[in-house]
């Protein structure tokens, strides 16, 4: 409001005395509401309303020439410029009466306080200007939300823990269940085993060792612990047989041939012993011209393998 | 011109000096300050109007303030305080509007 009335109030401001002494305003012809002073309203100001145009000719009781004179010039905005010419008039010239001095303190009053909630409403939180209710409810509403929270957070983390135990004995499970079918597939003989043991190497130069000679010998090793069995490049496990002799010797109707080479996966100090006592596998072999030589060593690969056999009717009773 | 001096001071030292706002104080004064907003615009206008009288100014802006932070802790004291106060800043911002609308009519004449 007051730069709208800024250009003109300088404009004006030359015209007006510094004080609104009326023996001044017939002389400056451009202050036609100038006798309408803002401090002292209380009587002749009543019908200077800019609604009325009587007004300027009420009032040009004191200064009709200076009135009539200014409206044409000041043109449509000099029509009724009483309030405008008040806001212009309490503005500039500052002067210091009673009732500006009273504005005054009370608009600072007014400021102070202003700024105070201001500030204090935007620096701190929301909560700074809330009521005793409001917090009280806001309170309740925090201790709700926290009592939910920690009611989900509790039941996600029995879940956690509900979900560990559980993966941990499925893992646990899983790698008992793949242990147990490693060990049964080195029985089984459908996967390969390597560890300390030893090779018997039985040569047949006259073609005189016959399946039985054979057997005998992987009883003999099995008795002292053997664990895994190839013979020339044929497992030997549980349900192996062997047929024929000599040049036709068959194990599980796989033809090997003279030498025949055992490799056998055991505690090397067990099936030594086990194959040279008297009357044993080698004595036996050494009557019939064969040879035998047994020959420890720290690893021996078990590498031929067996096709699972999935039974066609025996199914496991275990659940 | 005093007067708007004045307004800038007390915005100023408002600013600069951030007093802690007793806590008793501190719910009335945001109604302390809408009412005597209605005041001082009731002041514009009567300016405008040429019927200002400082007396009254001075006594419209106390009873305004006095009246509103009265009002406001009745309703505090009634369990209704929100309510209230919502109803007096009504109250006062449609009192500021017509009287802005009369010093807008005397301003720029529309």
């Amino acid at each position: 409001m007051n730069p709208n009335e800024k250009p003109e109030e300088g404009g004006e401001k030359p015209e007006t005395p510094e004080t609104p002494a009326k023996p001044e305003t017939p002389v400056v012809p451009g202050t036609p509401a100038k006798p309408v002073t803002p401090e002292k309203p209380a009587t002749p100001e009543k019908p200077a309303t800019p609604e009325k145009p009587v007004a300027p000719a009420v009032e040009g009781g004191e200064s009709a020439p200076a009135a009539s004179a200014a409206a044409p010039g000041e043109g449509a905005a000099a029509g009724a410029p009483s309030g405008r010419r008040r806001l212009a008039d309490a503005l500039w010239p500052p002067r210091v009466t009673r009732a500006q001095l009273v504005v005054a303190l009370l608009l600072a009053c007014l400021g102070f306080g202003l700024a105070i909630q201001v500030s204090s409403t935007s620096e701190g939180s929301a909560l700074r200007g809330a009521r005793q209710e409001d917090l009280v409810r806001i309170l309740d509403e925090l201790d709700d939300r926290t009592q939910r929270l920690e009611d989900e957070k509790a039941r996600l983390e029995k879940q956690r823990s509900e979900l560990e135990s559980s993966s941990d004995q499925a893992e646990e499970a899983r790698r008992q269940t793949q242990e147990k079918e490693r060990q049964l597939g080195i029985l089984a003989g459908t996967v390969a085993a390597e560890g300390p043991g030893i090779t018997l190497t039985v040569t047949d130069p006259v073609g005189a060792v016959e399946s039985d000679m054979l057997l005998d010998a992987i009883q003999e090793l099995r008795a002292a612990g053997a664990e895994a069995i190839q013979v020339d490049g044929v497992r030997v496990v549980a349900n192996s047989y062997f047929t024929g002799g000599g040049e036709d010797m068959r194990i599980d109707g796989t033809p090997v041939t003279a030498p025949y080479v055992f490799k056998v996966i055991g505690k090397p100090e067990d099936l030594e012993p086990a194959l040279n006592i008297p009357g044993g596998v080698v004595q036996t072999l050494e009557k019939e011209q064969a040879t035998a030589t047994v020959e420890r060593s720290a690893k021996i690969v078990v590498d031929a393998l067996r096709p699972a056999k999935r039974p066609d009717y025996a199914r496991s009773s275990s659940p | 011109m005093i007067a708007v001096l004045g307004l800038i001071v007390g915005v100023v030292a408002g600013l600069l000096v951030r007093p802690e706002i007793p806590a008793v104080v501190e719910p009335y004064l945001p109604i302390a300050v809408v009412a005597a907003l209605d005041a001082v615009f009731g002041g514009l206008r009567a300016m405008l109007d040429g019927i200002f009288v400082d007396k009254v100014f001075v006594v419209s802006f106390l009873s305004n303030v006095v009246v509103a932070a009265l009002i406001v802790f009745l309703g505090d004291k009634l369990g209704v305080g929100a309510q209230l106060s919502t109803g007096v800043v009504v109250v006062l911002g449609i009192r500021i509007f017509s009287n802005a609308a009369a010093i807008r009519r005397h301003v720029f004449r529309a």
